[in-house]
């Protein structure tokens, strides 16, 4: 490693200035003493008496020369580290470091369009983990799982490590940064006048876009183009069409009683998914009943959201437009002015007989209407971004006549001059370059070709461009054809700034020296504007944007060096504007709702972002990609899911290769059959089958941008009138649980006889709040005197009326604990190694079932079976009643896994980092991101969680130092950090005053497989469904 | 055929001089091993190489090279070592059991079945050192003193695995040494060879066949069969309590201890008349190994195997009767899930086909007496797979269910037990007697005296 921190340092670049944040290793790098140290090491007259050559003949010292120097080269691996400049011990610390003790940095992570306040923690310099930042006033101390990831593709062995220049033959060649600086500019002079087109995603910081701005003064024919392959545009626009300005607003969801979600995974994917369903879970609060929010979703294929629906339905997309008008019929049946729709057009809407026809179930939709009218003011109808606009203006004019426009909060912002790219500005680009006009390509960390339908003809045309420049961390589909591969940094080495709402900026800043010879994409612009690149070219430009553009207008007291330190040491900058008015609802905008109903038929194909690889960015992770998919824990793949009855009619079972036609746009893809799909519906998540990607995200899942189009009917992710073929073929489709047909005998009915999973209803609760007591087995008897814990006891309680099933957790649980990758062929025969599952089942019927989530970890059990079983006393019991694990005592006798119950161990059966994809995990890149507080463990080794016992420790080793007694508020878990509606809670059992008390000992808590009498210490609370008490 | 049941039937038939039975015994020894002799041995070392392939694969890359996974943590493993321990219970019940009982037929196969015993239990040890996870760690088993004060955890029945497994070993193979001393003896005299000689004379421990050595011998013999019979039940007893211990539905049922010696003998006895069978006939020793012998192991099979369908049926009641869901899917799930060809294998091979045995034409039918033990084998083998295996796939919580699938190197370690096990027989059978010489001598036609003066042909 010190090899790769080295290169940066003496990358050929100037080092005039680096008053970056390292600058306390600036003394180091620089000292006098160390400099004349390593150039006197080897004095003259030693050199010169080993140079072989000057040797005589063969003699013993020409052969021990030969040895040794072939030893040595072997041993170096021909590295010349002499060479390579300073070597460095840690000798002289830094002065905020301090060993052993993590530091914190606030920063910011970028996802679609969307800002995630997030601290970054250090260890020795080392970036380690990434938590939210609690300061953050949408994150809220919660972050995204994509953003805990980016850790580990910070230390991705295949980044891209220096820039690459294609030859005459097409290959690529490595070349310098210089070179490259020289070869652009020129190149880009040379342009004349021609367009220099720069390909972005959505840009959401200020002074990004000011770099952009100012390239293109530099160079007046660059052009921007941006796109995300999933976006808030049709929302935007019917909001427009409504309210003649602004955004589509964001949704004060923690004052919605009633939620209508409409083909709306807004707590999955879309949408700020933190904010949501950290807002959505507040309402989900077993102490406030009152307020306890009900939601309704209506949509085609079981998402998160439907998940954790009250009342869920199946509607196939292209039908929500007919859904949503006989809604606004009925409603305005009942009497609710202002739905000025053609009263000819909606009076051929019939709730009723659209329920019929549809197989959606009219009391719910009585029930629905009921409470839409009865909670006016405090209930939400959320259409999902992949709708079409009439969806949308007919939701918002239903949100209007009811009163509901109280829930928006208008503080969603774009910034000035930006706008994603239009489909007509594309066609007449792809058209330029055919012709000839278009001078450069600069994809600006974008991935144009595998993320534009291809039925724009991009592919084609950038080979008519005679210069392409890919800016990009690693290699992909659209750097294959670029003349200049250029690096660029990971965020945690970049500086930047964004903003997506009026209240406030977000900050970030590097938490670490660039790990190769990359440069952060704003910096390779702005070393073209001048023609001189300077090594914190962009932080001096940020902090300039930001003390001319913005802190004049922040009225801030403190001078502005005072007030910079501040803001990145909180990583946000509040601006105190207020949020922004919202119009009058516009009559005209309802021209649009002028569609009767239509007999709709045939296949629709719904295009849906991936949960763990988004758009296909983070393909190349490892965490991601072996994440469980919520609802069908899947892994490492994407697949086309369909109802049990449409997979029946296609003749096809799951696994299945089937063939997916639009017009002349086709797919392969295998089937997965999901209980509480809309018939005729298949969905496809999008994000996978990258062609050119890093050999984690290689040849995973398939790619079904594809099946998009330019020209599409109703929405860019909605096409009806697919047809299908049967192939023949099967294919692999690896999950974390087995699929038991929904009806088999012989799997109904055991997650209820054995109490596995105890449920109520809110009305049922109110009623009797012994509900869930009544149902447990709570006399058990035992041989043995209770084992005394004197100190604190840990325990842990999750409550499962806010847990969504997301698996957060879990990928903050790998980052934590060291949890290693296994690869699709490990899933397949069950041995993936996270260490929380969050389990998954149905009930009701395969159509329409109920889905009941229950996370799955160690459960420290008093009366641990694992324990008496192991031969060695590898695992065994501490005083503060936690499961120990000694993974130096472990033979690997498998026992222990065998007698847990909740078969929450896991087997190390190989040496995963060696075993996974040939030993990609062993490249010492990796071995940067794991936590030096826990052990890696070695093959045949057993191990689980727990507790973070590593902070534990840690908490304790402070109390003791600072004669304290240790409390059970002083820890958190990595789990219960992340959880972002926080349902996980951590404490001392024993503390009877502390928070965690109360859910230790909630009358809705109870322990899974009670009957075993093992004494579990993680309390479930139990869900309520809050359905209506005449349903119940 | 008229049998008087008045007489003891002649355990030794054709009446053969007591030098003809030095003659018969000792001519695998003396001379040079024949064509089929080779031939067995490449079969036998050849699945003996696979496994030893198989089992560097194993330990070079580790327990993943297995189908086990989570759930299924234990699976060909420790079938495989269950399987073999239960061979390993004929041995000792033909010889200290039956000695004890009086029942002199057992001379016959008794030494064949005491070394089987001593194969099975060495083929048997690898496995629970092979099944770890860090088997060069397989030290920690074992209780010794150590400067951590760290002991292994006495209450693991793995750790009691260690102790009733490594005892059995120990007294089996005294045991069976003990028997090949005046064997031993005999070959010294025989033997022209000097190495063979040297070899002999140290192995028989100066035996010189004097009266006194006759009685030392005889009382010691009494003693240590005294010991071996505890040891046959405690076993297979100790072994069941790996499952009977946990509380994994399909493990946790009191009635394992009975059901696996009862199996165990069942097995082993089938596995020694598989092998007799061929060796009486190799060797030309049809007239020691009778065919009553063979009829006599039938019917303890079928005592034995009945008592095994018995716990069967058993722990189907007693599943219903204890109205504990868990352990009632289990047993249903063993019927109608998916490992249910297993189950059917195991109740046919192990409850329905040894209930041929009541027939006398079957009982002594060469042929079908073969098939059946072959069943047997096979039967409880897949009884190990189905208790292992199938209860581990289905235990508590449907979301952590999951299928076990064996890999080539899973058939490639059972094949190498096969090859080990059969190799040692074979090199046994070309090495040392395989019948007790002096023995078959004491049970010939009036060799002891009787009330019919010695001798009563017809």
């Amino acid at each position: 490693m010190a090899e790769n921190f080295d290169k940066q340092n003496n990358n050929g670049q100037s080092k005039e200035s680096d008053p970056n944040y390292w600058q306390s290793f600036k003394e180091l790098y620089k000292d006098i003493s160390f400099t004349e140290a390593k150039k006197l090491e080897f004095q003259k007259g030693v050199e010169d008496e080993f140079d072989v050559a000057k040797l005589p003949g063969v003699s013993r010292r020409k052969f021990l020369a030969l040895v040794s120097a072939s030893a040595a080269l072997a041993a170096a691996g021909c590295a010349d580290y002499n060479g390579n400049g300073k070597i460095i011990p840690y000798n002289t610390k830094p002065e905020e470091i301090t060993l052993g003790k993590p530091n914190y940095y606030a920063s910011t992570f970028i996802e679609n369009g969307q800002d995630y306040g997030i601290l970054i923690k250090t260890r020795e310099g080392r970036p380690i983990k990434v938590d939210g930042n609690p300061d953050h006033p949408v994150s809220k101390g919660k972050t995204s799982a994509k953003a805990q990831s980016a850790i580990l593709s910070l230390y991705d062995p295949e980044r891209l490590q220096q820039p690459l220049r294609k030859t005459s033959s097409g290959n690529f060649m490595k070349s310098t940064w210089q070179h490259i600086d020289q070869e652009i500019s020129s190149a880009l002079a040379k342009a004349d006048g021609k367009e220099i087109s720069i390909i972005s995603h959505k840009i959401i910081s200020p002074t990004t876009l000011k770099v952009i701005q100012d390239f293109q003064q530099k160079y007046p024919g660059a052009k921007l183009y941006s796109y995300e392959l999933f976006n808030e545009e049709i929302r935007n626009s019917a909001w427009e069409k409504c309210y003649g300005s602004g955004l589509f607003p964001s949704i004060k969801w923690d004052k919605a009683k009633i939620i209508l979600a409409l083909e709306s995974d807004f707590l999955g994917t879309d949408g700020n998914r933190v904010e949501t369903s950290r807002m959505f879970a507040d309402n989900r609060n077993t102490n406030d009943l009152d307020n306890f929010n009900r939601l309704y979703s209506i949509e085609g294929n079981l998402s998160l959201t439907g998940m954790n629906a009250d009342y869920r339905m199946r509607l196939r997309p292209d039908l929500q437009f007919e859904f949503v008008m006989s809604l606004l019929n009925e409603i305005s049946k009942q009497g609710v002015g202002g739905i000025s729709v053609d009263p000819d057009i909606l009076s051929q809407f019939n709730l009723y007989d659209f329920a019929q026809k549809n197989s959606l179930y009219g009391n719910v939709l009585e029930l629905l209407v009921k409470d839409l009218l009865k909670n006016r003011g405090s209930a939400i109808i959320h259409a999902g971004r992949t709708l079409p606009e009439n969806v949308h203006v007919a939701v918002n004019l239903l949100n209007d006549a009811l009163g509901n426009s109280k829930l928006y909060n208008p503080d969603t912002t774009e910034l000035p001059d930006f706008s994603l790219t239009k489909k007509e500005e594309w066609e007449s680009l792809v058209q330029s370059m055919n012709e000839g006009k278009i001078g450069a390509i600069i994809n600006f960390d974008s991935n144009p070709i595998y993320h534009l339908p291809p039925d724009l003809g991009f592919v084609d045309a950038v080979k008519k461009v005679p210069l392409v420049i890919s800016l990009t961390e690693s290699e992909n589909e659209s750097s294959e054809l670029a003349n200049y591969v250029l690096p660029i940094s990971h965020p945690f080495e970049s500086w930047g700034d964004a903003q997506t709402r009026v209240g406030y900026y977000s900050l970030q800043q590097p938490v670490i020296s660039p790990l190769f010879y990359t440069r952060q994409k704003e910096e390779v612009l702005l070393a073209w504007v001048s023609g001189d690149y300077k090594e914190n070219i962009y932080h001096d430009y940020l902090m300039n944007n930001w003390q001319s553009a913005i802190y004049p207008s922040l009225n801030e007291m403190l001078d502005f060096n005072r007030f910079w330190l501040g803001a990145l040491q909180r990583g946000i900058v509040n601006t105190g504007s207020a949020p922004n008015s919202i119009n009058s609802f516009d009559k005209t905008a309802l021209a649009v709702l002028k569609e009767k109903p239509k007999n709709i038929s045939g296949y629709v194909v719904s295009l849906k972002e991936g949960y763990a690889t988004g758009d296909g960015k983070y393909a190349n992770n490892g965490w991601l990609q072996e994440l469980p998919h919520p609802v069908t824990k899947v892994t490492w793949d994407n697949y086309a899911s369909v109802s049990v009855a449409t997979a029946k009619q296609m003749n096809v079972e799951e696994k299945d290769v089937i063939e997916i036609s639009l017009g002349e746009r086709k797919l392969k893809i295998p089937v997965v059959i999901q209980p509480g799909s809309a018939d005729n519906t298949i969905t496809i998540e999008l994000g996978y089958g990258r062609s050119k990607c890093g050999v984690v995200g290689l040849g995973v899942g398939f790619n079904a941008n594809v099946l998009m189009s330019k020209d599409s009917k109703l929405t860019p992710w909605i096409y009806n009138s697919a047809s299908i073929k049967k192939t023949g073929d099967t294919y692999d489709i690896v999950s974390t649980m087995e699929h038991h047909p929904i009806n088999d005998p012989l799997v109904s009915g055991v997650v209820k006889e054995r109490k596995i999973i105890l449920e109520g209803t809110v009305f049922d609760y109110k009623k009797n709040p012994k509900i869930i007591k009544e149902q447990r087995l709570t006399d058990n008897a035992s041989l043995y005197d209770p084992h005394d814990y004197p100190g604190v006891k840990w325990g842990m309680s999750i409550d499962l009326n806010k847990c969504t099933g997301c698996g957060e957790c879990v990928i903050s649980c790998n980052a934590e604990n060291n949890v290693p990758v296994v690869g699709k062929d490990q899933v397949k025969v069950s041995r993936e190694m996270q260490w929380i599952r969050i389990d998954r089942y149905y009930s009701g019927s395969a159509e329409d079932p109920h889905v009941s989530l229950e996370p799955m970890l160690c459960q420290q059990c008093d009366h641990a079976p694992c324990e008496n079983v192991c031969p060695v006393a590898a695992t065994n019991h501490s005083d503060d009643g936690l499961n120990q694990m000694v993974y130096n005592r472990c033979v690997g006798t498998r026992y222990c896994s065998n007698n847990c119950p909740y078969k929450v161990r896991r087997f190390n059966f190989f040496n995963f980092k060696d075993h996974f994809r040939d030993g990609y995990q062993e490249s010492n890149l990796f071995d940067l991101v794991y936590n030096p507080e826990v052990t890696v463990r070695s093959r045949g080794v057993m191990e689980k969680c727990t507790f973070c016992i590593q902070r534990i420790m840690v908490a304790r080793e402070d109390a003791i130092r600072e004669h304290k007694p240790l409390k059970g508020s002083d820890v958190k878990t990595a789990c219960q950090e992340a959880c972002g509606t926080s349902a996980i809670n951590f404490g001392d059992i024993n503390d009877n005053k502390s928070e965690f008390y109360k859910y230790r000992n909630n009358e809705l808590g109870y322990y899974v497989l009670e009957n075993l009498n093992v004494r579990p210490n993680v309390t479930y609370l139990a869900k309520l469904r809050n359905t209506h008490s005449e349903e119940a | 055929m008229n049998i008087d049941y008045t007489k003891e039937l002649a355990l030794v038939e054709g009446n053969p001089r007591l030098a003809d039975i030095d003659e018969i015994i000792t001519r695998p020894l003396t001379q040079p091993p024949t064509r089929k002799f080779y031939i067995a041995l490449s079969i036998s070392s050849t699945a003996l190489l696979i496994g030893a392939y198989s089992l560097w694969l194993t330990l070079y890359y580790g327990i993943g090279m297995w189908g086990n996974n989570i759930p299924v943590g234990w699976a060909f493993d420790i079938t495989n070592f269950v399987f073999w321990i239960g061979i390993g219970h004929a041995g000792t019940l033909i010889s200290a059991i039956l000695f004890l009982l009086r029942q002199r037929w057992r001379t016959g196969i008794a030494r064949f079945a005491e070394g089987m015993t001593i194969f099975a239990v060495m083929t048997a040890g690898i496995f629970p050192v092979i099944h770890l996870g860090r088997p060069w760690l397989a030290g920690y088993l074992i209780p010794y003193p150590n400067q951590h004060l760290l002991w292994p955890n006495f209450v693991s029945p793995l750790l009691w695995d260690v102790f009733a497994v490594s005892t059995y070993f120990t007294v089996s193979l005294m045991f069976w040494y003990m028997g090949l001393i005046p064997d031993f003896a005999i070959l010294r005299d025989k033997t022209v060879d000097k190495i063979k000689k040297t070899i002999y004379s140290i192995f028989s421990l100066g035996w010189r066949h004097s009266n006194r050595h006759w009685r030392h011998y005889e009382k010691t013999y009494m003693i240590m069969a005294g010991l071996a019979t505890p040891l046959v039940l405690s076993v297979h007893t100790i072994v069941s309590f790996d499952f009977a211990v946990s509380l994994i539905p399909g493990w946790h049922t009191t009635i394992f201890p009975p059901y696996f010696v009862a199996g165990a003998i069942y097995s082993g006895f089938a596995m020694v008349m598989t092998v007799l069978i061929f060796v009486r006939k190799v060797f030309d020793m049809e007239n020691i190994i009778t065919l009553n012998h063979l009829e006599r192991m039938a019917k303890v099979m079928l005592l034995t195997g009945s008592l095994v369908a018995y716990a069967y049926l058993m722990e189907f009641f007693i599943a219903w009767y204890s109205q504990v869901p868990a352990e009632q899917y289990d047993f249903w799930a063993r019927v109608v899930g998916p490992y249910r060809w297993a189950w059917y294998f195991m109740i046919s091979c192990n409850a329905l086909i040894p209930q041929l045995i009541w027939f006398k034409k079957v009982r002594r039918s060469v042929v079908v007496l073969f098939v059946i033990s072959i069943c047997a084998n096979i039967g409880m083998w897949f009884e190990r797979f189905v208790i292992i295996v199938q209860s581990l796939s289905r235990d508590y919580l449907p979301s952590s269910w999951h299928m076990f699938t064996p890999t080539l190197v899973d058939f490639g370690v059972l094949t190498g037990s096969f090859g080990l096990f059969f190799t040692l027989v074979l090199l046994f059978a070309k090495t040392m007697p395989v019948i007790s010489i002096v023995e078959t001598k004491s049970v010939l036609e009036g060799s002891q005296p009787s009330v019919h003066g010695g001798s009563h042909h017809e």
